[in-house]
């Protein structure tokens, strides 16, 4: 699954995602009809719309096979939301099987592929931002696990790391003035280590984040952590 | 009164008859919320640590506590009965121990001895209950609070304690001294209680 | 187009009070982190099975309740029931004017913050005076707290030496140790005053009937140490099965709440003084209050009655952090105000029904819950029971649309590909109010609507030729 932030903005990271699983000799299918998870209006409390596009997904990602998410919170709304807003429903059988084989494309890696190091090098110092809808999950352990093992790659802690950006999707555009102040203290944390770069496993963090950066003077690169472990295949000469 | 009895139970029922799979009560084991990270055999030893880190006074002998009390000038106080015949020679003739507390005299009192029923070495808790404690009022209103201990009455961790809490209508775990931290979270000791808790060990 | 009454209120709070509420909660989450992970190899294991207990209890509360109410009337307790907050307030007013009390002292509870207790005594003549130090300053004042454990979080030292002023308990001195001192003073007087104490209650156990209170300042022992008659306004709520379970609660609740293995007293209160106790009530009354709490137990929303009120969720979410909690409008502020306040307030939940969309789900509440409240979750039912009932929410975009594009593929390839156009447009001269607040702060990338699918379809074709090669 792609996810909708990938397709409107960030292809790269799409693309990065498909280069990664190819490496790993995983074969990947883009199911054409895909669209979105159903994650915005499930959050701003309209189950019943939501519903309809996590109808779709189960039309598009039917059978047997993994559906791999380069995003935290999209991968979220589908083995956590979704079983949520289908527990009235006669199809929440099928819900649950979707859940059942959805997952976080790091976590994917680590936990399902069974991979704990990554070859190949990274030669900068990064911030690694710990996206919230990977809490309670594998994804963040996953996540550093695959990161650490990099070489050349510098991960920088920085303070108040279990905080949120800010972002939540339609809350920044609901709450604009409370999300902007997080996400500014957000930025003043982790660029306060002075990383080379700031990364996450959610698209939805660094839109939001890069965005604040560049429109208050201090712009700063960020990459998706599936982007991360392409570059290094890169920069090792293990893809090309 | 007795109709909003009725009327909370039937909506209790209602609400808990319609829930499909009731949970459980868990499995759990008795230690689980101990922190055994300190050792706890001796522990006497190991309440004086913590008791002192949470800034209370562990002291061994009588003298001691004279000694304190005399650097302070805290020579006037209130003594349990049942303790002021064994402590008031020790102390010397210099203390006055009241052995009721007059409660239109509060603040005349600068000390309070009475007994524990307790401790925990875990967490460096004193226990007083009311079977033994002669005036609750004297355990609580002067700036110092010496309770005093039998070392055979130091329970190892609060799970231990909380199975011996017993019938007593009033037991309190007392953890170091009356403290706040409301303003600007500034920690400052003796708000309404004692500003001084010390644990006395009786021979 | 308005905008969120929370968004509002945090824009205009003064840097003052948000650096002290920002300051002060997270300070208590560090001293959280520390206490917990430094004492315990898995704090999590713990935090899980105190959730798992308090479900069990709220799912068998019929049971609890009765056993409850058996034993304390075994150990003399009198035991009164209140349907809502006017039973709970008259309950009160009843058992002072039964016996001729006109005053009372009273130590921090929530309940009665809930069913405004103190406003209601004293329009029935009755002086009920905080004597928690944080309390009282809130009362002095004619404030509200805004912490459910620290509630004069907002407020400086330099305010509360003006209020002490104005109130005649010494000129004008900022020091925190002189504020406590006077307090200290005054409030003792009083304490022996006042023919009756009145506490909430943190837990109440059914086994045993034993009412547990945890306090730091140690007025609720001044309470039950200088007066005649002890009252507990209790929620049905907080109980246990066991005394067993207290070892665990109590533990988790000094961690989380201020980071103490232990609050410094801990209260177990099974009845009127012994016979051979000079000091101390001599009845004990217990009123056993519901105020819609069976009606939040009839909903899928029931496990917001786990909560033991130790404000950990407060501390570390970072929306209170930036609004405090003036701005949820409610007792409850915060992550468990969010949830436990619209659910409280019956017919005016409208009213409240913005609380839960001032979350960006991130989820630490959660995670730092001592019962393990799934908050995010309880959020988003909420919100989901708005759109329901048909409450208007302010800046909200239309997803309605949205999520049928979303169910058209169609459609939506041709939007992707046709949101180029955005690359081109002056985003900021949209009359979007929503949109132009979100592009003030932030820069938007540019759009890529297609580029993906280009070349994942190149990609396949090479695969397949090279496939076919093979
Ligand atoms: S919801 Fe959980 S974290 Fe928040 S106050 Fe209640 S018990 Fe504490």
């Amino acid at each position: 699954m792609a996810t909708c932030l990938c397709e409107a903005f960030f292809d790269d990271v799409a693309i990065a995602t498909v280069q990664v699983l190819e490496y790993l000799k995983c074969e990947v299918a883009f199911p054409d009809g895909q669209t979105c998870c159903g994650q915005p209006a499930f959050n701003a409390g309209d189950w019943a719309s939501s519903r309809r596009v996590v109808r779709h997904c189960l039309k598009v990602f039917a059978g047997e096979e993994p559906v791999v998410v380069p995003s935290g919170s999209c991968a979220a709304m589908i083995f956590h939301g979704a079983l949520l807003e289908f527990e009235e429903e006669k199809d929440l059988e099928e819900v649950r099987q979707l859940a059942g084989r959805t997952w976080e494309v790091a976590d994917f890696i680590v936990n399902g592929l069974g991979v704990d190091e990554w070859p190949g090098k990274f030669p900068a110092s990064v911030a690694f931002h710990r996206s919230c809808h990977s809490r309670g999950t594998d994804s963040g352990p996953a996540t550093l696990r695959l990161l650490e093992s990099i070489e050349g790659l510098d991960l920088r802690p920085f303070g108040e790391a279990e905080q949120c950006c800010g972002f939540g999707g339609t809350f920044s555009v609901t709450f604009p003035s409370i999300s902007a102040a997080m996400g500014k203290l957000k930025l003043e944390h982790a660029l306060k280590e002075n990383p080379d770069c700031l990364i996450s496993g959610d698209m939805g963090c660094l839109l939001h984040l890069g965005g604040l950066a560049e429109k208050g003077g201090t712009p700063v690169p960020t990459r998706h952590v599936i982007q991360v472990l392409r570059d290094a295949l890169r920069n090792g000469g293990l893809i090309s | 009164m007795s109709a909003d009895r009725e009327e909370i139970l039937r909506r209790v029922k209602d609400a808990v008859g319609a829930i499909e799979h009731p949970a459980d009560y868990p499995d759990w084991p008795d230690g689980l919320a101990v922190c055994d990270k300190r050792p706890l055999d001796d522990r006497w030893a190991a309440f004086c640590e913590r008791l002192t880190a949470f800034h209370g006074m562990p002291l061994e002998k009588p003298e001691e506590l004279a000694e304190y009390l005399k650097t302070f000038r805290y020579t006037h106080g209130y003594c349990d009965p049942e303790l002021a015949g064994v402590l008031a020679p020790v102390l010397g003739p210099e203390f006055t121990l009241e052995e009721t507390f007059e409660r239109s005299r509060l603040d005349d009192y600068r000390f309070g001895i009475t007994r524990a029923r307790g401790a925990i070495a875990e967490t460096g808790t004193l226990i007083v209950t009311d079977g033994q404690t002669s005036s609750r009022l004297g355990a609580l209103a002067p700036w110092v609070h010496v309770a005093c201990l039998r070392s055979d009455d130091i329970f190892r961790d609060t799970a231990e304690a909380a199975a011996a809490l017993g019938d007593d209508p009033n037991v309190i775990w007392i953890t170091g001294p009356s403290k706040t931290a409301d303003v600007e979270g500034i920690l400052i000791e003796g708000v309404h209680g004692p500003g001084v808790q010390v644990c006395l060990l009786l021979p | 187009m308005k905008v969120q009454p929370m968004d509002q209120f945090s824009a205009e709070l003064a840097d003052e009070v948000r650096d002290a509420v920002y300051d002060g909660s997270a300070s208590g989450y560090d001293k959280r982190e520390e206490a917990l992970f430094g004492d315990y190899p898995d704090p999590d294991l713990l935090r899980r099975t105190a959730g798992n207990i308090k479900q069990h209890t709220l799912e068998h509360l019929d049971t609890y309740l009765l056993q409850a109410e058996a034993k304390m009337r075994e150990n003399g307790v009198q035991v009164h029931w209140a349907g809502d907050g006017d039973a709970g307030c008259e309950a009160v007013l009843r058992i002072m004017r039964d016996n001729g009390a006109t005053r009372l002292v009273k130590s921090k509870s929530m309940a009665t913050e809930e069913i405004h207790l103190t406003e209601f005594l004293e329009k029935h003549g009755i002086e009920s005076l905080e004597t928690d130090l944080g309390e009282f300053i809130v009362q002095i004042d004619k404030d509200h707290p805004s912490h459910i454990v620290k509630p004069i979080i907002h407020k400086n030292r330099g305010g509360i030496a003006r209020s002490f002023e104005r109130e005649g308990l010494g000129a004008y001195n900022d020091q925190p140790e002189v504020i406590t001192r006077r307090a200290r003073e005054y409030l003792r007087r009083k304490y022996l005053e006042a023919p009756v104490g009145l506490t909430g209650g943190n837990f109440l156990v059914a086994e045993s009937g034993r009412l547990v209170l945890v306090t730091n300042e140690g007025n609720s022992r001044f309470c039950l140490a200088a007066t005649d008659i002890h009252i507990a306004v209790v929620g049905i709520e907080k109980l246990l099965p066991r005394d067993r379970d207290l070892s665990l609660f109590l533990g988790l609740l000094g961690r989380s709440a201020t980071g103490q293995q232990l609050t410094v007293y801990t209260e177990f209160i099974s009845g009127p003084k012994a016979a051979k106790q000079p000091d101390g009530p001599k009845q004990m009354h217990v009123i056993l209050l519901d105020n819609r709490r069976t009606e939040v137990l009839g909903t899928k929303c029931r496990e917001i009655l786990r909560c033991i009120r130790c404000g950990a969720c407060l501390n570390v979410c970072p929306v209170y952090r930036q609004a405090s909690g003036h701005a949820y409008r409610s007792v409850y502020p915060g992550p468990v105000g969010a949830v436990l306040s619209p659910l409280l307030a019956g017919n005016r939940f409208p009213e409240l029904a913005d609380l839960p969309k001032a979350s960006s789900l991130c989820g630490a509440c959660n995670e730092v819950c001592p019962v393990n409240i799934p908050i995010p979750d309880l959020l988003l039912r909420l919100r989901d029971r708005a759109k329901q009932e048909g409450v208007k929410s302010p800046g909200t975009p239309p997803l309605a649309a949205w999520s049928r594009l979303a169910s058209q593929p169609t459609l939506w390839r041709a939007v992707m590909a046709g949101g180029k156009v955005m690359n081109h447009l002056p985003l900021e001269m949209l009359p979007v109010r929503a949109l132009k607040d979100w592009q003030s702060a932030r820069k938007l990338p540019k759009w890529r609507g297609g580029d993906f699918r280009r070349w994942i379809k190149k990609h396949k074709e090479a695969e397949s030729a090279r496939g076919g090669e093979a």
